[in-house]
């Protein structure tokens, strides 16, 4: 009796030092099981896209070695994932997130008590723009007549997008106006729940601008429903559907606003994983696959930052928004 | 009109190539699995089907993705019939007179009606889809936050309708859906409402939460606390709908399928909105009102009808405009993008052969699914030969994977434990569910809708009569709102007539 549970005991050991040593040997090479991309929003909008976009590319260029697979992850405009993030994913190296501008809005107005500052940034990727626009059928013709006549009388037109006051469609436009001298806090806003309800109200003349992401309104600028008045980018778009889009600086207005977007890793993530994802994103952003199949379809802007320069990008934008959101006397 | 059916021929042409069949095939089958699955619904059906279709071309991954679309809204009614467990968002009303079906052993004419009334609304949407699509998106684009607002009242006003028994009672439901609406981000201000400072409250609070609920936690709960009736055991009394269930529905699928697809054209209306509202235009004019909510097909036919119009609507505002109407077209657009199309009003003329095979998929994706649901009618029903004991906890399992899948969010599971428990306060008191759910969906869209109308007037209330769409839906609203009322009067004074005569 004794001698058989002082064999099973003896077998149980070696068991026990053999699967030790396995998972030692894994524990060294990373990575050894699927990493997940969070976008922290449905599927359909551009943290999803992004988030399936690396993930397709990697996969195609094999530059991770492991399958990545995308999780969407929505609610409170990103907070929901950013707090499973922060809270849940300590140290792991296997979980991503994508974000963009609104990771540092939902901080700075108080929906999120977490920020950038409690996660790992590890690349930023694209950029993308907004967009100042107006019905074919309007009145304005250029930036500066929308501008002289808010001037005149805040009130005298009505401005759109597809988000709430204090996110990006509303403080790009803003942005623009403030500095071109308009009285901001009466300019009436109006939030649509989604880009195309937004485009609808545009283009019927229910509402005179809106303001929101260039990609909302490719398609109708390409059927000239709808006429672009302005991009926050610092030069022109190339695409022949935005080439005759005056840029702010050329109407006169001195300013940009970059919709970044950019991955991030959990907070303390593992040195070996944050050097191997870093690496990998760095060989993405080169490869033909990100400049065809991602670049050039969805007309984003390669604006590759690796993770320490974009976490000095983070603090500068940070105390930007944070600025014209006090401006706005959206935040004391 | 030669020219379009040419096109339309080549679109046929299109379909019938052998690999673009089997995918069709592979869309409606996974639609309609999904469908039958409660809480994984057709946007993220179509999201997962999206890494399989990177190396299609372009029109093989569109049919494939409306397919899986349109396929759902068949699925959609089984789990509302057969176990009070609505399976998508947009089957929720049909548990009212469904599940009553069930219990009286008429599933077959139930899900056989469903079947029916969808491949109708299917067929009819794709007609409209077909002659109609670029003149409805400009009709669409005439509907402002004015006329969203009137439609949305007109909307809510037929909640009433849901209503059975005490007027006040049914207020008070009302009342409570519109109350759990206002939680979540304000879109006009930014500002957050009665979210206790929970992330997870941000979004509001989905309406599949609460109709599950409501219904199906409810429903569990009530039978497991009431034993008699356990052992009864319900007798189907035929699989499939007989000639009389099918004319006795024909009107409603007709006005169901018309109604759906024109409010699906709609942008952010879609399917949920257009089942409650045909259900209750059909309560409202039908001549015993009293049958509904105990059992009446039509109460089925109209609904699921609805729905499948409504997602076919929903395809005419993103192919005619680039203006996807609903959750599932908005990913059906990114996946255009991902092949270097731009969705827009250029789309038809500039890439016909995505339209017309489109529309060409969309006639024999709906015959396949018939051909698929029928049959599959008898074998579903048996799931009622499921003893209780053994039912109810798989009812349990399924509406907490339907709430879990929405956003993999505890906190979502908790509130539809929740819920549960309200409704059997709210059976007890006799406080009928249905409205509060309504309110739900509604609430949010009448007061958004109603703000941006007011700050696009700068505060003047004409703005709702003198648009003439908008003062229209008033009036219907209006009218909605007395047609019960008046129909009591003149009853009472028909009955005096005869007293005196």
């Amino acid at each position: 009796m004794f001698r058989r549970s002082y064999h099973l005991a003896l077998a149980l050991l070696l068991v026990l030092i053999l699967v030790a040593s396995v998972t030692a040997g894994c524990a060294k090479k990373y990575p050894n099981k699927p990493i997940t991309i969070i976008a922290p929003a449905g599927p359909g909008g551009g943290w999803d896209l992004t988030a399936r976009s690396v993930s397709k590319v990697l996969a195609d260029t094999k530059l991770v070695s492991v399958a990545t697979t995308v999780e969407n992850q929505a609610g409170g405009g990103g907070g929901v994932a950013l707090a499973n993030v922060v809270q849940n994913k300590k140290g792991d190296g296997y979980t991503l997130v994508v974000y963009s501008p609104p990771l540092i809005l939902i901080n700075l107005n108080g929906q999120s008590k977490f920020g950038y500052k409690d996660i790992t940034p590890l690349a930023r990727l694209t950029t993308d723009y907004q967009i100042i626009a107006v019905s074919a059928k309007s009145k304005y013709k250029t930036l500066k007549d929308v501008m002289d006549a808010l001037k005149k009388d805040p009130k005298s037109l009505t401005v759109g997008g597809a988000s709430a006051p204090g996110s990006m469609d509303h403080l790009s436009f803003m942005l623009a106006a403030s500095k071109a001298g308009v009285n901001v806090k009466d300019v009436p806003y109006v939030s649509f729940p989604d880009g195309s309800q937004l485009m609808s109200n545009l283009i019927s003349g229910k509402i005179d601008v809106a303001s929101t992401g260039v990609g909302e309104t490719l398609g109708q600028l390409e059927a000239k429903t709808v006429i672009g008045l302005a991009v926050t980018a610092p030069k022109r778009y190339t695409d022949p559907r935005l080439k005759d889009v005056p840029t702010l600086k050329e109407s006169g207005i001195d300013v940009t606003f970059d919709v970044w977007r950019g991955i991030f890793g959990p907070p303390d993530m593992p040195a070996d994983a944050k050097a191997y994802i870093s690496k990998a994103l760095e060989n993405m952003v080169k490869s033909t696959n990100w400049k065809k199949d991602v670049l050039e379809k969805y007309n984003w802007i390669d604006a590759y930052l690796p993770g320490d320069q974009f976490k000095s990008f983070l603090d500068e934008q940070n105390k930007a928004l944070g600025d014209l959101l006090k401006t706005l006397g959206l935040i004391k | 009109m030669a020219e379009n059916l040419h096109l339309l021929m080549s679109g046929f042409a299109i379909v019938l190539q052998p690999l673009n069949f089997i995918w069709l095939t592979v869309g409606v089958v996974l639609g309609t699995m999904i469908g039958v699955l409660p809480g994984i619904g057709p946007i993220s059906g179509v999201a997962l089907l999206i890494p399989l279709t990177y190396n299609m071309n372009p029109v093989t991954a569109l049919m494939t993705m409306s397919g899986l679309y349109y396929g759902a809204m068949y699925g959609g009614s089984t789990t509302s019939i057969l176990l009070n467990v609505p399976g998508e968002n947009s089957s929720v009303v049909t548990c009212l007179d469904g599940f009553q079906l069930a219990k009286k052993g008429r599933a077959g004419s139930a899900l056989g009606i469903s079947a029916i009334g969808s491949f109708v609304a299917g067929t009819i949407g794709v007609i409209l889809l077909q002659f109609l699509a670029p003149p409805l998106g400009q009709w669409a684009l005439a509907f402002g936050p004015a006329e969203y607002f009137s439609l949305m009242l007109l909307g809510l006003m037929s909640a009433t309708t849901l209503n059975e028994g005490s007027a006040s009672k049914g207020l008070m439901a009302v009342g409570l859906g519109l109350a759990l609406g206002t939680i979540g981000i304000d879109l006009q201000t930014g500002t957050t409402r009665f979210t206790f400072g929970r992330l997870d409250l941000l979004d509001g609070i989905d309406f599949l939460v609460l109709a599950l609920g409501l219904f199906s936690i409810a429903e569990v709960l009530w039978e497991a606390t009431h034993r008699e009736g356990a052992a009864e055991r319900i007798k189907l009394n035929s699989p499939y709908p007989t000639w009389k269930d099918i004319k006795e529905s024909a009107g409603a699928i007709l006005r169901g399928s018309s109604l759906g697809f024109f409010l699906g054209v709609l942008p952010g209306v879609g399917a949920s909105t257009a089942s409650f509202v045909s259900y209750a235009v059909e309560k409202q004019i039908s001549k015993n009102p009293d049958e509904f909510g105990k059992g009446a097909l039509r109460g089925v036919a109209a609904p699921e009808s609805a729905n499948n119009g409504a997602s076919e609507g929903a395809l005419v505002s993103l192919l005619s405009l680039g203006l996807p109407g609903s959750g599932t077209t908005a990913v059906m657009l990114g996946a255009l993008m991902m092949f270097g199309i731009q969705p827009g009003p250029m789309l038809i003329p500039k890439h016909p052969e995505i339209f017309w095979g489109i529309v060409a998929s969309m006639y024999i994706g709906n015959v396949m699914l018939l051909i698929l649901n029928l049959p599959l009618v008898p074998l579903f029903a048996k799931i009622l030969d499921i003893p209780k004991q053994l039912l109810l906890p798989l009812i349990v399992v399924l509406s907490s994977i339907g709430v879990y899948a929405l956003s993999n969010s505890r906190t979502d599971l908790e509130m539809m434990l929740f819920f549960g428990l309200c409704g059997i306060l709210m059976r007890v008191y006799q406080i009928p569910t249905p409205p509060m759910i309504l309110a739900l969906v509604l609430g949010p869209m009448v007061e958004q809708s109603m703000r941006q109308a007011l700050t696009i007037s700068r505060g003047n209330w004409n703005t709702f009569v003198v648009h003439p769409i908008s003062a229209t839906l008033l009036v219907l609203a209006l009218a909605f709102l007395l047609f019960p009322f008046l129909r009591r009067v003149a009853a009472q004074s028909r009955l005096k007539g005869v007293h005196r005569a």
